[in-house]
């Protein structure tokens, strides 16, 4: 502050200085000349008493302690001259950093918006989110939450004192009309009274959700919608009159009462919720007005965040929870429920919720992001290396210039720190030019992360954070490209350098040449992960899922709205299933319960029935139900036996796939035989069913998994009320608008009332669940080239200057009866030789680097040995290449001519 | 940085105590200071004038002293430096401190108590 102060007006301090230190002479010289001595005699006496002037005043300056910054700017300046005189050298490093600093900053945007970043709420730390957890969930370890039941909270609440508050949200699709009349979905999100206060969060206009909206039956005067702060500005045009407005939420009237704080993009990572409504709306909304009663049928769930009191830590509230749960979980559990694998080991959890509620996208793609960071940081390494290397080639150019420096006084510290300078000149620029194009990279990169089901694009932004890393990139590179470099210099011995001009012999290159090494062990690493990754992707790619992915669309309407049941419901989907099948372009259409690929996987216990002592049994089958036309829609063959018939609504026959009757009727006919539920299971039904058909493999929840052994059930009378829910409608057509125009044309029909929802095709559906494998793949693809030339680069310049440094030694050797040849696999050799030791520094790198891409990888192993040598031949094709030319050159080499210049 | 260059006839701080000591007494310019300092010392310091402005400089960003532009009596502008009540607090505990110090290195330089 006074510092600062101090530091701006210092050229006036200095001023004042300049003048009292004049003024002190004048004075004496003027009493010098009273007592009669001369005008000379009189200054030079003064001037002795005085002492130095020049130094005087220096030091009198350096009493401030500013001459640091001021040597920092001298510095800069310098720096800046030096680099415009090199400009090529500088242009290069310049682009190699702002590729390493940009891929940098757009992968930490992504991996910070959507798992590091904390809530722009206050004390995003003291919040927490409690729910169920499960042994038997994969996830357990990594703080994957459930959500609990309304009830459980409620009860909680009462009984725990780790929380100041709780609060619960949830997300639904609201439907509102858009503009132009047409009713579009709208994710938002459905909040506890206290909600938003518990976050401390101020409104931009009106209010936000309060404890009195959220009651049963709403406030007295309706209920209330607090718009995002986006959705105000697309929506409504950022209106200044919007609180009081009044709209239709899913066909209920409902009222604007404000706007949420433009930083706010909702709880949920990478979903930006476009409306907030009170709890209590959402049975309103979905038309199911005892959803939220206990002793009602469905389980009305919550995500449960709330803010724990001072002093209580997350352990704490954990040996809370852990003493209330044995209740909680018995009385809010149902019994229905009590045998679910995952309920069975179930236990409550409370978990930081700093970053808010991790959503599927977390889940997704935290691995790959993590992944892609540590790649991108070999290629930030990678680039400082070559860096690196070019600096060094500068000092070596400028020993001239730092000898001199020596030579007049210039201490080591100062050279490097001068040296340093000019190193941070080029990694500011390198930042600054990465920054922009991380900034659009990122938004690129985001396109992989689709996703078919959602309207809306995931979203990230840029903020302080992003920019100090980036800062903190450009000063790593600093460092790690400067500090050898900035090292060299400052050694450079005046006494032998102002000598010779030329300096020959002797290799002065040590440290350079280490940079080869590095860099071709880094671009091993890097071409191994890209192979491997690659190969990965063309499997999945191209190997047969098991039903045609390029001509199946996908539409999921909300015909629960018509509150059918039973034999009705099942009737009118297979009335609006013939209508479609007749309609133009379409060659088949089929209602089901699950499409594949969409990362859901059910499954359950079944066992055959057989005279066997122990049938064979499957805890963990995957089962669907699906409707009449399913495998001829699907293109699934249909090996024996037949599919399901238009009157088969009970679950007394079902179709197993190859896998699953192989399981269950080992080398048998399965055909014909039974399979029926382990009682007591999870499974809602008790049924035993007679095999009808066979069909082949398919891939079910995930595209990365092989087809997992799959029974499949009719779609039944006694499931589809309680279990099935709304069904998914299936049409194979030609082209995906085919299918678009057939099905509004056939709700137009049948149901009007019904709104539309998005369609999706299987090929989409699989695209978003390769999204982040295709995402990897191409940036480890990218930077693998970027790579090798970096390193072919790197090498050749390494020697390329070793030629030009021995071309007198190389001159003698012929002269002595070298032949070309030799010459030439004397160059190659030092080559290979490097490309040797950075190989084997490489292994050790792939060897680590394995394990972290295994996750990522389909089929492949993390050191497999086809790839791994094609990786090694690839790298040595382009060394040899990069080799050849500087060695050709020395073959060529004229000894007379060379030994003449020496 | 320029400690090697600084005359270091005193010990350290020895300037700074002398110029608050003699602003004690009255506010003065560097060339009126600089002049008393020597006459009062008889010269037997040994003081480079100059060093006093470092020395000036050191006072004001430390606060103990300030600095304001005025004319003097012979119609010259000076600059007039003055203690700041740190500075008066600064010197009372600087000079009982030395003094503590100088009876310690009496008492050992002294012959007769050994």
């Amino acid at each position: 502050m006074n510092w600062l102060k101090q530091f701006f007006s210092r050229k006036q301090l200095y001023a004042d200085l300049e003048e009292e230190v004049a003024s002190h002479l004048e004075e004496r010289v003027e009493e010098l000349l009273a007592e009669g001595l001369s005008k000379e005699a009189a200054v030079a006496r003064a001037r002795r008493e005085f002492g130095n002037v020049t130094a005087t005043k220096q030091r009198a300056r350096a009493a401030w302690g500013w001459r640091w910054i001021e040597d920092l700017f001298v510095d800069l300046r310098f720096g800046l001259r030096m680099l415009k005189k090199n400009s090529v050298l500088t242009v290069a490093a310049v682009l190699t950093l702002a590729l390493g600093i940009g891929a940098n900053t757009a992968i930490f945007t992504l991996l910070y918006g959507l798992v590091l970043r904390s809530l722009p709420v206050s004390a995003p730390t003291q919040l927490a989110r409690v729910g169920l957890a499960s042994l038997a969930d994969p996830d357990d370890s990594t703080g994957s939450v459930s959500p609990m039941t309304y009830h459980m909270l409620e009860a909680y609440r009462g009984e725990q004192t780790s929380f100041r508050e709780l609060s619960s949200w949830d997300s639904a699709d609201v439907l509102v009309a858009d503009k132009q009349g047409v009713t579009q979905s709208y994710l938002s999100g459905m909040v506890s009274g206290n909600a938003f206060e518990l976050l401390g969060l101020q409104p931009y206009r009106g209010r936000l959700i309060a404890p009195y909206d959220d009651v049963k039956g709403g406030p007295a005067e309706g209920w209330p919608v607090v718009l995002s702060y986006g959705f105000w500005k697309d929506y409504y045009g950022g209106a200044d009159n919007i609180v009081g407005q009044k709209m239709f939420a899913s066909d209920v009237p409902v009222t604007i009462v404000g706007v949420a704080p433009p930083d706010f993009h909702g709880v949920w990572a990478g979903i930006q919720p476009k409306m907030y409504f009170p709890m209590q709306f959402e049975p309103v909304m979905a038309k199911r007005p005892d959803w939220m009663d206990e002793k009602g049928e469905d389980l009305f769930v919550v995500s449960v965040i709330g803010r724990l009191k001072p002093g209580v830590s997350l352990v704490q509230a954990n040996a809370e929870v852990t003493q209330l749960q044995g209740g909680l979980l018995e009385r809010f559990i149902p019994a229905r429920l009590k045998h679910d694998p995952f309920i069975e080991k179930a236990y409550l959890k409370v978990a930081s919720a700093r970053t808010g509620l991790p959503g599927w996208l977390t889940n997704l793609y935290k691995k790959p992001l993590f992944l892609m960071q540590g790649l991108v940081g070999i290629v930030l390494l990678l680039c400082c290396v070559n860096v690196g290397g070019l600096m060094m080639s500068r000092v070596a150019a400028r020993r001239q210039e730092f000898a001199l420096r020596t030579a007049i006084g210039a201490s080591p510290a100062r050279l490097v720190f001068q040296y340093l300078t000019e190193s941070f000149v080029i990694a500011i620029l390198g930042s600054a030019l990465g920054a922009v194009g991380a900034w659009y990279g990122s938004q690129m990169l985001l396109h992989f992360f689709r996703n078919p089901m959602m309207f809306e694009p995931i979203a990230v932004y840029p903020d302080r954070t992003i920019f100090g890393v980036t800062l903190a990139f450009a000063v790593l590179t600093t460092l790690l490209s400067g500090t050898l470099p900035a090292w060299r210099a400052s050694r450079a011995d005046p006494g032998n350098l102002l000598k010779s001009r030329t300096g020959t012999g002797g290799r002065r290159h040590i440290a350079g040449r280490m940079f080869v090494p590095i860099q071709v062990a880094l671009s091993l690493v890097l071409v191994a992960a890209a192979s491997l990754l690659s190969y990965s992707l063309v499997k999945l790619r191209t190997e047969r899922a098991g039903f045609d992915l390029d001509h199946i669309t996908i539409q999921t309407s909300p015909l629960h709205l018509l509150k059918l049941k039973g034999n009705a419901k099942l009737d009118l989907y297979q009335r609006m299933v013939d209508r479609l099948a007749q309609m133009p372009g379409i060659d088949s259409a089929a209602a089901t319960s699950q499409t594949p690929m969409t990362g859901v996987k059910i499954t359950a216990d079944f066992q055959a029935v057989s005279d066997g002592p122990s049938p064979p049994e499957d805890t963990q089958m995957a089962y669907n139900d699906v409707g009449p036309g399913y495998f001829r829609t699907m293109k699934t063959r249909i090996l024996e036996g037949r599919e399901f018939e238009r009157n088969e609504r009970d679950l007394n026959v079902c179709i197993l796939n190859e896998s699953a009757a192989e399981f269950f009727f080992p080398k048998q006919q399965a055909l014909g035989r039974y399979v029926r539920s382990k009682p007591n299971n999870d499974f809602s039904e008790d049924f035993a069913c007679r095999v009808v058909g066979l069909a082949e493999d398919a891939k079910f929840s995930d595209v990365r998994q092989g087809p997992p052994r799959t029974l499949y059930l009719p779609l039944s009378t006694r499931r589809i009320d309680k279990e099935l829910g709304n069904l998914v409608f299936l049409m194979n057509s030609p082209t995906k608008a085919q299918a678009v125009g057939a099905f509004r044309a056939t709700l137009a029909e049948m149901e009007p009332t019904i709104p539309l929802v998005i369609f999706v095709t299987l090929r989409e559906q699989m695209d978003a669940a390769l999204g982040s494998q295709e995402l990897i793949t191409l940036l480890a693809n990218f930077f693998g080239i970027v790579a090798l030339l970096l390193s072919a680069l790197g090498l050749y310049g390494l020697l390329a200057a070793s030629v030009t440094q021995r071309r007198g030694e190389i001159g003698v050797r012929m002269a002595l009866g070298a032949t070309p040849g030799k010459v030439l696999r004397m160059i190659v050799g030092e080559a290979l030789a490097l490309l040797a030791l950075g190989m084997i520094l490489g292994a050790a790198g792939v060897f680590f680097a394995g394990r972290l891409v295994t996750a990522m990888l389909y089929n492949v192993s993390a050191h497999d040995p086809a790839t791994l040598v094609g990786v090694v031949g690839a790298l040595t094709t382009v060394a040899l290449l990069a080799a050849l030319v500087p060695a050709l050159r020395a073959a060529r080499l004229n000894p007379v001519e060379t030994l003449r210049s020496e | 940085m320029n400690q090697h260059a600084e005359k270091r006839d005193l010990f350290p701080g020895a300037l700074e105590m002398m110029v608050l000591r003699t602003l004690l007494r009255q506010p003065l310019h560097g060339y009126a200071l600089a002049r008393h300092i020597k006459r009062v010392s008889d010269d037997l310091l040994k003081i480079e004038e100059g060093s006093l402005y470092p020395a000036l400089q050191r006072l004001l960003k430390s606060g103990l002293v300030k600095a304001d532009w005025g004319i003097s009596s012979t119609n010259r502008r000076i600059r007039v430096y003055s203690l700041t009540a740190a500075g008066k607090k600064h010197l009372k505990v600087q000079v009982s401190s030395f003094e503590r110090m100088l009876e310690g290195i009496q008492r050992v330089l002294s012959p007769e108590e050994s």
